[in-house]
């Protein structure tokens, strides 16, 4: 079942057109990943998925509930959120203010505060420092701190802009573990990235964005043998690295 | 007679704490020098004057006079602030002036340019303590400042609403993508900012019984100061700061006299900045806020 689906959106900044008639379905459940080269209008899908920037043309229909023209706070009650590119963490709290920031709309308090727990649990790094500022946190740690707040939102679509960026190998490998094991939790992930092959690798679609168009959409492994995307991502044949 | 005037200093330096928060929380989190905020004060004393003066009784002439500020500063919003953004910073700054002159003038029309009395409140309630005389009105208004901002800066720092404005104040395309609703939270600042200048305002009017068209200017200039001694975009520096100069006047006056109060008051200012450019709390070279 369809919780995502975008349809002929296009947008543009000013008279720059940055993404023209892109569609994308994320079905409950799944993993969808959208890769492409630095500028070919990811970041800016990611945005107008959530509302931070208006659709000039088509939809966005999330749980069968029409939120093109919703305000992000609005799809984010839907649930809909993002983990945004460079992790944004809020480096004048602390690193619990910044969990609470991510139920900033929730009511129910009991669960936040189980929820908060949980993830403690799964970051002790995070627990460790709670208290301290959230800029006291590696880059490591700031990314899971970031992907915690996401998940203090209790969303049902995740959206990850380039969450590897800037992490060592080891906490590359424990992000993409972690995606793993939030989706099979049952949360729905849509993840920009530019580590192609584990996102391909995560995946259980994918779409590749050339200069704001959809250029290649279908299942990863089948993307993965295109000899376009392994010339233009992958390094030529070098899929599994 | 020293400790009278300090109780005098303080009560002071409490209605600059007022105006120094409103301008803090102004220029903390919206980074706007909201220069309607002194003709706000005005309005708070100038109104309650007016509306009782029609016949209402003290709090509901106050709660009308501040309803009345935070309508005002609505109007501020919408036609300063809003149409400025991402423009200049001063821009606001300068249309924000424009209110305050605009307020005074209206003020001026309605009630003419001279100095009013204020109805004493409460008389003949006095405590004395020793030599000290300290009214009762005076107590409760100390009390209800320094209780209102003890109130914000618990509700900044440990409510869900409190962390939404310290978002928005370090970073407000971050706090867009949060889903923080900026629309409404930014109008609903500038109201609490009006509060807190236009309640100074009635208890200006209230503990000194009177109120003119201007009174807002030099309250509004002490204001500023006392916000940037005590170091910008901090609360507790604001309060710090607001009762420094309230001490420093009313000490000033009665111990040197009273033709060179604001040679004492902005001299001590600028020592402190001197020795400490960041504010008695400001953190050097830091991006805290609030």
């Amino acid at each position: 079942m369809a919780l995502l689906e975008v349809s002929g959106l296009s947008v543009s900044y000013g008279r720059v057109a940055a993404l023209s008639d892109v569609s994308l379905t994320v079905n409950e459940g799944e993993v969808v990943t959208v890769l492409g080269a630095n500028g070919a209008g990811k970041s800016t899908l990611l945005k107008a998925i959530l509302g931070a920037v208006p659709a000039k043309a088509g939809g966005i229909t999330f749980a069968d509930a029409d939120i093109t023209r919703l305000p992000p706070h609005r799809r984010m009650a839907a649930g809909v959120v993002l983990v945004p590119e460079g992790r944004r963490i809020l480096i004048t709290l602390t690193v619990e203010e910044n969990l609470r920031l991510g139920a900033h709309m929730r009511r129910d308090t009991a669960a936040v505060e189980r929820e908060m727990a949980a993830i403690y649990d799964r970051f002790p790094n995070l627990a460790e420092r709670r208290h301290m500022a959230a800029s006291c946190l590696s880059g490591g740690e700031q990314q899971m701190l970031a992907i915690g707040r996401a998940m203090m939102a209790k969303p049902r679509l995740m959206m990850l802009d380039e969450p590897s960026l800037g992490l060592s190998p080891l906490f590359v490998s424990k992000l993409f573990d972690l995606i793993r094991e939030l989706n099979t939790e049952g949360l729905s992930v849509l993840l920009v990235e530019q580590n192609t092959g584990k996102a391909l690798k995560a995946a259980h679609s994918a779409t590749v964005l050339e200069l704001g168009r959809v250029a290649m959409a279908g299942a990863p492994d089948v993307l993965a043998a295109d000899p376009r995307l392994q010339d233009a991502y992958l390094g030529g044949g070098s899929a599994a690295h | 007679m020293l400790a009278q005037q300090i109780v005098n200093g303080l009560m002071l330096g409490a209605i600059y704490m007022l105006v120094a928060v409103a301008f803090t929380l102004a220029i903390g989190v919206l980074n706007f020098l909201n220069f309607s905020l002194p003709g706000l004060f005005m309005v708070g004393g100038m109104l309650a004057f007016g509306l009782m003066k029609a016949g209402w009784p003290f709090l509901i002439a106050a709660a009308g006079a501040l309803a009345a500020a935070a309508f005002v500063s609505l109007l501020v919003e919408r036609f300063a602030y809003r149409p400025m953004q991402g423009g200049d910073p001063e821009v606001p700054l300068v249309s924000s002036l424009g209110f305050l002159v605009l307020l005074e003038n209206l003020m001026l029309i309605q009630y003419g340019s001279d100095q009013q009395a204020f109805p004493a409140l409460l008389p003949d309630l006095n405590i004395r303590l020793g030599g000290l005389v300290i009214g009762i009105a005076q107590l409760i208004s100390l009390a209800l400042s320094l209780g209102l901002v003890a109130f914000l800066s618990w509700y900044l720092s440990s409510t869900a609403g409190g962390r939404r404005i310290r978002t928005v104040a370090e970073n407000r395309e971050t706090a867009l993508l949060m889903g923080i609703d900026i629309s409404r939270l930014v109008p609903q600042l500038f109201i609490a900012s009006a509060l807190l200048a236009a309640l100074a305002g009635i208890l200006f009017a209230v503990n000194y019984q009177q109120v003119s068209p201007f009174m807002g200017e030099g309250v509004g200039f002490k204001g500023v100061a006392a916000m940037i001694v005590g170091g910008m975009g901090s609360i507790w520096g604001a309060v710090l700061g607001g009762l420094v100069i309230g001490l420093a006047e009313v000490l000033s006056i009665s111990f040197i006299g009273a033709d060179v109060v604001n040679i004492s008051v902005y001299g001590l200012l600028l020592l402190i900045l001197i020795v400490r450019p960041q504010g008695l709390m400001g953190r050097a070279a830091s991006r805290e806020k609030l």
